[in-house]
């Protein structure tokens, strides 16, 4: 298998010349949010372009990269869980092992560092199972930033020892009552606060999404992910990939993996999202399998949405998936056919978890455990000397008493 | 309830109440409807209930829940509305998210609008003026109007491009923050106003924030309309409140002064 199936589909664009200004990847992307928050959102861009070209910019966030997060992260080479699935060389980026325990910090610390460049005081953001809320409740309090974090009442309930690390490290959790009480309700209700503390507040989104900048943004801050990867596989295996895989929730760590191979058109990338339980409505979280394009929270992307509109609720076993639309940058490249997408669910994603547990030794994320799932499927199909890159975009610790709770374990 | 108050003129201020449609049944909206148009009002906005209301507060969300429920939809909507005489109803601008208008299709949606009869545009809180390009040409191709907003935060060169459109009127954000809140002060809305006023002669009417006729009177002394939005929701399902209330409004419209630049 070389490439993509789709590859020779319509427009494929320079991928840096993606946003055009006016934010849209194609016909994704925009800035579909009232109009207070417009002006915020320009100086924003403003910000993180004049950041972005500062070399004194990036050499601090290298710095805080390196000595604070953790990074370089390793590109391992899973032998073991190679020779067991007997197939292709399997390599896991190992984001895992940054600091707070997933990819998110690396956008988290960027987005901390800009807000400062531009006099903000406080930082707010919405997270789902968490990661996002603890890795900017980390900055915040590494910073000083005052920091709220919206979280889904349910979410609050399900993951409540990432609520208390987050209130250890200074920051006010504020569960969210409105709508299914999880992520999505999270982000309009951050949207919410914004609207009003715009002028001295800044909006760490986690994902590359919503309106413009963000995608652009948060894709530039993970793109480190890729770009180191691709060094690492060149050293490794003197060669690029014959693929590379992620998981997709809003998008942050696949683009951020697939952004420095996108013009690798011999690199195929595939994205997994939540298969759930089914792909029946409000059963799954599978945005390119049954939802159209529509607009939500500030981007005009794929939706997951009933016949009139109405914004269908998700399910998946892991919370970092499990939202009703997909980044924009990744709907384009779903249609112009760069990126490959399918879906995994719950329970073969949690075969995935315990293989790479017992075969390495690494406990994956669940939301990792389907960029897994895909990817042993994958290194079957395409056989020995082959390579596979897979994105380990966080720890699975977090997931500990949710998967004991599927297994039926108690604890006294 | 002053029946004769109805046909009165308002020194050209306008008052246009908000209500959520189906909160919490058609039947009701359309007592409301009724009464709007018996109370003299310059047009309604009818809200139309999304499951993710970003730019509202805890009341108008808290009406779109109790409306969701029997599926208010916008097709069912524009449809029921067409079975509502227009001598019963005031002049309406549609008032919801924009992916409930991609999901019938603009075009589509027009068509469908010109049917139901004396829809006179719509106000899409989650369209900003930039995305909002074709969505404008097609709805003027079929005779309606995208009315634009300022808000507090809006530069003088975007609000002089967002301005430059005519369109019926001018939807002022009085304040930062969702809807709901409570204007306290009139100083802002009264320098915004002549902002605007520098670039337009478009009426401008002022939203959010007008939680009593007493407010609705003080904006009034620089504004040409006040949108009555969370305040009037509250008191959607007792019509008979719901239409004191608006009258409470109205009046404060009539006492205003009236301002040269007015219409009607």
């Amino acid at each position: 298998m070389r490439g993509n199936d789709k590859v020779d589909a319509p427009v494929f664009r320079r991928p840096s010349s993606l946003p055009d200004k006016r934010g849209y990847f194609g016909e994704f992307g925009g800035r579909y949010v009232s109009e207070s928050l417009i002006e915020a959102l320009y100086e924003l861009e403003t910000a993180f372009r004049l950041a972005w070209k500062d070399k004194s910019f990036h050499r601090e966030m290298e710095e805080v990269y390196r000595d604070y997060v953790g990074r370089p992260t390793p590109l391992y080479c899973a032998t073991a869980l190679s020779d067991k699935v007997g197939g292709a060389r399997i390599y896991l980026k190992r984001e895992d092992l940054n600091h707070t325990g997933a990819h998110k910090i690396n956008n988290t610390v960027g987005q901390a560092l800009l807000a400062r460049r531009m006099g903000k005081k406080r930082l707010i953001a919405e997270t789902g199972a968490g990661q996002h809320g603890v890795a900017t409740a980390t900055v915040a309090a590494r910073y000083g930033f005052e920091c709220d974090v919206y979280m889904g009442s349910e979410d609050v309930r399900r993951q409540s020892l990432n609520v208390f690390r987050m209130n250890l490290l200074g920051t006010t959790v504020r569960p969210v009552d409105q709508g299914t009480r999880t992520l999505k309700d999270a982000i309009s209700e951050a949207l919410r606060d914004w609207s009003q503390s715009v002028m001295t507040t800044h909006y760490v989104l986690g994902t590359a999404f919503g309106p413009h900048p963000f995608p652009l943004m948060v894709r530039s801050f993970q793109s480190v992910i890729g770009r180191e990867a691709r060094k690492q596989i060149l050293a490794k295996e003197g060669r690029l990939p014959d693929a590379l895989v992620a998981c997709v929730g809003g998008g942050s760590n696949a683009m951020g993996l697939f952004y420095p191979f996108l013009s690798d058109l011999d690199c195929a990338l595939y994205g997994v999202e939540a298969g759930g339980r089914s792909l029946n409505p409000g059963e799954h979280a599978a945005r390119f399998q049954t939802g159209k394009v529509g607009v939500l929270q500030g981007s005009r992307t794929y939706v997951l949405q009933d016949r009139d509109g109405q914004i269908e609720k998700t399910h998946s076993v892991s919370a970092g998936l499990d939202y009703s639309a997909v980044g924009p940058e990744l709907a384009y490249y779903h249609d112009t056919g760069r990126i490959a997408f399918s879906s995994v669910g719950d329970e073969e994603a949690m075969e995935a978890f315990e293989m790479l547990c017992r075969s390495e030794g690494i406990l994956p994320a669940l939301e990792s455990a389907h960029a897994i799932a895909w990817t042993i499927r994958l290194a079957r199909q395409l056989g020995p000397s082959r390579v596979v890159v897979a994105n380990l975009s966080g720890r699975g610790d977090k997931d500990v008493m949710e998967v004991a709770r599927i297994k039926g374990v108690t604890f006294s | 309830m002053n029946r004769k108050s109805s046909k009165r003129v308002f020194s050209g201020k306008k008052v246009i109440p908000y209500l959520m449609a189906g909160d919490p049944d058609l039947e009701t909206t359309r007592k409301l409807l009724k009464a709007a148009r018996s109370e003299g009002v310059w047009a309604v906005e009818l809200g139309v209930p999304f499951s993710d209301p970003t730019a509202d507060g805890p009341v108008i969300q808290e009406a779109a829940r109790r409306s969701l429920a029997p599926s208010t939809t916008l097709r069912n909507l524009l449809s029921w509305l067409e079975g509502v005489p227009s001598d019963e109803r005031p002049p309406v601008y549609l008032m919801t998210y924009f992916n409930l208008f991609l999901s019938i299709g603009l075009d589509q949606f027009v068509a469908l609008a010109q049917r139901a009869g004396g829809i006179r545009g719509a106000v899409i809180p989650d369209l900003s003026f930039e995305d909002a390009g074709f969505v404008r040409r097609i709805f003027h191709a079929g005779g309606m109007s995208l009315i634009p907003f300022v808000a507090p935060t809006t530069s003088d060169g975007r609000m002089k491009r967002i301005v430059a459109r005519s369109e019926d009127f001018i939807y002022l954000v009085s304040l930062l923050g969702t809807t709901g809140k409570e204007l306290s002060e009139t100083g802002t809305v009264s320098r915004l106003v002549s902002r605007i006023r520098l670039l337009t002669d478009s009426p401008v009417c002022v939203g959010f924030g007008i939680q009593s006729p007493d407010v609705a009177s003080k904006v009034l002394g620089v504004a040409d309309g006040v949108i009555v939005g969370s305040r009037l929701v509250r008191e959607e399902t007792d019509p008979d409140r719901w239409q004191s209330l608006l009258a409470a409004f109205c009046d404060a419209a009539r006492s205003a002064p009236s301002l040269t630049t007015a219409g009607v």
